[in-house]
């Protein structure tokens, strides 16, 4: 049966290869390979993946949460949005009797805190920053901030806090590292700060050196007349400031009141200059 | 002696050492003022029966001595002997029981800090004076701190004291159209003018009418010569209200400048640091 069925299939291989011999003229040969077509155009990106799930809430004892809220107790100058850091020891915003940072000069000279935070958040020291959004007008409360650090790091806490008096030229109130260690959950601590003169910018009080309202009433003012890289003033440090001299007297026989100045005697304040309350709550 | 006894005598002079190290400590200031110098300061370490001032009491005459021309001892100014800290005190660098007290030399100019080591000879208490120059009679003070004793750095913010021992005119001294009633010239201890007039980092004017106080009239108001003006008290050690300064150097009622020699509190702060033993 074997021998049988193979003959079979031999015999019908035979008759296949003698048609495909055969030629009747019908067809010619086929002609050579044309050439390859352009690359067709790329395809569309696919769709972005959806969002992963978020992870796991933490257990409670990982991370503790702080609430930072700023007082204004001047009269009449307005705080720029602040800059509000949390940190180990070892960074500060600025050092009395040293020169101030390019970061520290743009908050201080026209209320930007961007810079600062930037600059704070690449320390190795660096846990958590915020700035807040609102200026804080004098005489009021800003807006409550939270914070949240690692539990491991809440036995070595400091916090600081840079915030620009707009009217004027380089004014600035805060917190240079205050020891925020050890504090219980429910517990508050509350800080008075007086205001640092940046040292980078003359305090001429003129229209078109501050960013503040007093130097927009005056034809002046915004963000054109805030920061400056020229450094102008007495000395390039930081250091306590004198306080704004202000018009107030300019015409009297005292002479004691600088005439060039937008300023009134509104705008003059003392030390301490903001009020700071910083609570532990969780 | 056996050699237990060697031992102890051993253990005995390495504990007294250890504590004696531990009396120095190192003593940082820092002028956090826009435009004021300080003059050498007078640091003491005390017990409790030294005070070196007290606000709302009358300056002693040491005190007026430091806050109205900047001096402390007799290497100062001969004139001072027999009325300065160093007549209060004692000697200097010495264990005078109720106090040891050195003078840090030199100006701590504005933004400036200067340090030093100092020993405390184990006395309780902690005070700094220095003069605020240019002025009448403003100086920062540290009042009777603890020292403290556990290894660490200490801070601590002065404030500007009047020691109310002399009017505050804001009148320059060098000024010779200007004398104190009676004739004597403007200068320091004793007479009226601001003190430190060469070392202040901005120019100084000279055609002040005078501040607490005005050219031509005594305290009261009453007219004296047209060219004198008085010295005057204006009462028990306080905060000082700060200058007042103007805009003209030629004219106006100051011969400071109200731009810059103005300060607010704290004018200082000081770093005390411990050693690990």
């Amino acid at each position: 049966m074997e021998n049988n069925l193979f003959k079979i299939s031999l015999l019908s291989l035979l008759i296949t290869l003698a048609t495909g011999c055969a030629d009747d003229g019908d067809t010619g040969q086929a002609g050579p390979q044309g050439t390859a077509g352009q690359a067709g155009a790329d395809g569309q990106d696919g769709q972005d993946g959806a969002d992963g799930q978020d992870g796991a809430t933490g257990t409670s004892g990982n991370t503790a949460v702080y609430t930072v809220q700023i007082t204004n107790l001047t009269y009449s100058q307005t705080f720029s949005g602040a800059a509000v850091i949390m940190h180990e020891p070892g960074y500060n915003t600025f050092m009395e009797g040293q020169s101030a940072s390019v970061a520290l000069e743009q908050l201080a000279e026209g209320g930007n805190p961007m810079l600062i935070i930037d600059e704070a958040s690449i320390q190795t020291q660096f846990l958590d920053a915020i700035s807040t959004g609102g200026a804080i007008p004098g005489r009021s409360k800003g807006e409550v901030s939270t914070l949240v650090v690692p539990e491991l790091d809440t036995d070595n806490l400091r916090l600081s806090i840079a915030t620009m008096l707009v009217d004027t030229n380089d004014a600035f109130t805060g917190l240079n590292a205050a020891d925020i260690s050890n504090m219980e959950v429910g517990e508050s601590k509350s800080f008075m700060a007086p205001s640092w003169d940046s040292g980078t910018e003359a305090n001429l009080e003129t229209a078109d050196t501050m960013p503040g309202p007093a130097a927009g009433a005056a034809g002046g003012g915004g963000a054109a007349a805030g920061f400056d890289a020229t450094r102008d003033d007495l000395f390039d440090r930081v250091r306590i400031h004198s306080g704004a001299t202000t018009n107030a007297n300019a015409g009297d026989p005292s002479m004691e009141g600088l005439a060039t100045s937008v300023l009134t005697e509104a705008h003059r304040w003392d030390n301490p200059t903001s009020k700071i309350i910083v609570s532990r709550t969780r | 002696m056996n050699k237990r006894q060697l031992a102890s005598i051993a253990l005995l002079t390495a504990a007294t050492w250890n504590t004696a190290s531990a009396e120095i400590i190192d003593i940082s200031i820092t002028n956090l003022t826009h435009a004021m110098s300080f003059t050498p300061r007078l640091v003491v370490a005390h017990d409790n029966t030294i005070d070196l001032f007290e606000p709302g009491v009358e300056a002693s005459t040491p005190l007026a001595w430091l806050a109205e021309a900047g001096v402390i001892d007799d290497a100062q100014s001969a004139d001072s002997a027999g009325q300065n800290f160093e007549w209060m005190l004692g000697p200097t660098d010495n264990d005078n029981t109720t106090n040891t007290w050195h003078r840090f030399g030199g100006l701590v100019t504005p933004s400036t800090t200067l340090s030093y080591p100092f020993d405390t000879m184990d006395k309780t208490y902690l005070s700094l004076l220095t003069m605020l120059i240019p002025t009448n009679d403003a100086f920062a003070g540290l009042d009777s701190i603890v020292i403290p004793i556990e290894p660490g750095t200490y801070t601590y913010v002065l404030h500007a004291y009047d020691a109310g021992t002399e009017l505050n005119d804001e009148l320059n001294s060098t000024r010779t159209d200007i004398v104190e009633q009676g004739g004597a010239a403007l200068g320091g201890y004793g007479l009226p003018g601001v003190a430190g007039v060469g070392a202040s980092t901005v120019p100084l004017g000279t055609g002040g009418t005078g501040v607490a106080v005005t050219v031509g009239f005594d305290q009261d108001g009453n007219a004296i010569g047209a060219n004198e003006v008085v010295d005057g008290t204006d009462g028990p050690v306080h905060i000082h209200r700060n200058i007042l300064g103007d805009t003209d150097l030629t004219a106006g009622a100051s011969d400071l400048q109200s731009t810059a020699h103005r300060w607010l509190n704290p004018v200082a702060r000081v770093t005390i640091t411990v050693p690990a033993p």
